[in-house]
């Protein structure tokens, strides 16, 4: 199920993301619409890729257990080359909202902006977000009702978040 | 917000170029955006008081328009339209109830926003602050003051010249001269805000514009003849 509605957090490393998806799951959030982005790359000398084997997604690169631990709790794995941005790795619902704007909203820089708009998420903030990304952060965007959302927001102060937003449709 | 946020900082700056904050030093206008969570609301948002009166917000980007509607004829009537830096809503702050008003988002917004009884707390915290709220809740008076006179005693011309005054800054050398916040409005949006409706502002508009004293497209306004609105006006300006 899609909502209009999302919470957005930064995280600067893949340490704290795993700390906030233990508050969340310890907490009964769904984790159906909930969704993690990032550059997927460690120091750049590494090949970097997704794959496949069997059912299974595989990883190639610096964060290869990180990767392969979210996807296990989010399903859903993509893994983009995006103008502006670079490398871009999503685990969960995310990753088709991607694909949708590749395929029939735009093709170019706004391909991330386009698929953060169908959650809740306005351009002047989708700026933000590319850097975010860019510079080798974190995005965890959960999608809920509102009070979900909210509620969501609040649990999340808890974690060592660097950002935070609430964007409702 | 925290202070490491990518929107941290234009939130601060935000804030100090705001009246309702001016005045106060850049460390309490920083705690107070330290104690707010950052929201976004996409364009035409729809909500009713009961929904927001519990949480204090601050305009960042964007605008907000607060009504009033007759549900049985479905006439509406703006009460204020909020941009960049101001808050809302004031009335709730101090008296701590919800009031009978809609509000609506103009553009894609985003705003600041805590739990009013922490903005309250923030209040009593710094008294200093109540310099630039005092002044505030005066210029909001007068502004409904204005409103409830505009619909008693002038025309619908008169009504309108004083609402598009009303938004140009003075002392203004710039010709033509683009009106603040309402530049962009439909016609029937300007009716809202002056008691009338989107034929005769149109109307209005249509005539100003023959004789060389607005620009009025669809979505765009402009004063080419600031002289000749304010004796439409009746040459008396808030």
């Amino acid at each position: 199920m899609t909502y209009e509605n999302s919470c957005v957090a930064v995280y600067d490393e893949h340490l704290r993301v795993q700390e906030a998806l233990h508050i969340l799951q310890k907490n009964d959030v769904n984790t159906t619409n909930l969704s993690l982005l990032g550059k997927g790359e460690g120091s750049g000398t590494y090949s970097t890729g997704l794959y496949t084997r069997g059912d299974q997604v595989q990883y190639r690169g610096a964060q290869r257990f990180f990767w392969e631990e979210m996807w296990r709790y989010l399903p859903g794995a993509a893994f983009f080359w995006i103008p502006t941005v670079g490398t871009v790795v999503v685990a969960g619902s995310l990753g088709a909202a991607l694909v949708v704007a590749l395929e029939e909203v735009v093709n170019g820089p706004d391909v991330l902006g386009a698929a953060l708009y169908t959650v809740g998420v306005p351009d002047d903030s989708v700026i933000g977000y590319e850097k975010a990304i860019r510079e080798g952060r974190y995005l965890l965007v959960v999608q809920a009702e509102q009070n979900e959302a909210e509620r969501v927001h609040d649990l999340l102060l808890s974690s060592d978040v660097q950002d935070m937003a609430l964007h409702l449709g | 917000m925290k202070p490491g946020s990518a929107f941290y900082e234009a939130s601060v700056q935000c804030l100090m170029q705001s009246s309702f904050f001016t005045d106060l030093d850049q460390h309490v206008v920083e705690e107070m955006v330290g104690r707010c969570r950052r929201e976004t609301w996409k364009r035409r948002r729809l909500l009713p008081m009961e929904e927001t009166w519990q949480r204090f917000h601050i305009l960042l980007s964007g605008r907000v328009r607060l009504s009033r509607s007759n549900p049985d004829s479905g006439r509406m009537i703006t009460l204020f339209l909020l941009g960049p830096g101001d808050p809302f809503c004031i009335f709730s702050l101090l008296d701590g109830k919800p009031h009978d008003v809609m509000l609506e988002t103009l553009d894609d917004v985003s705003l600041l926003s805590l739990p009013m009884g922490e903005a309250r707390q923030w209040l009593y915290d710094h008294p200093e602050f109540n310099r630039t709220l005092l002044p505030y809740l005066g210029q909001q008076m007068c502004a409904l003051a204005g409103l409830a006179a505009d619909l008693a005693l002038h025309d619908t011309e008169a009504r309108l010249a004083r609402l598009i005054l009303r938004h140009v800054d003075e002392p203004t050398q710039d010709h033509p001269v683009i009106p603040r916040l309402i530049n962009d409005l439909s016609h029937e949006s300007l009716a809202e805000m002056i008691g009338s409706v989107r034929v005769v502002v149109n109307r209005q508009l249509q005539h100003w514009k023959q004789a060389g004293i607005v620009d009025a497209r669809r979505g765009h306004l402009e004063v080419e003849a600031l002289q000749e609105l304010e004796k439409r006006a009746e040459e008396f300006r808030h």
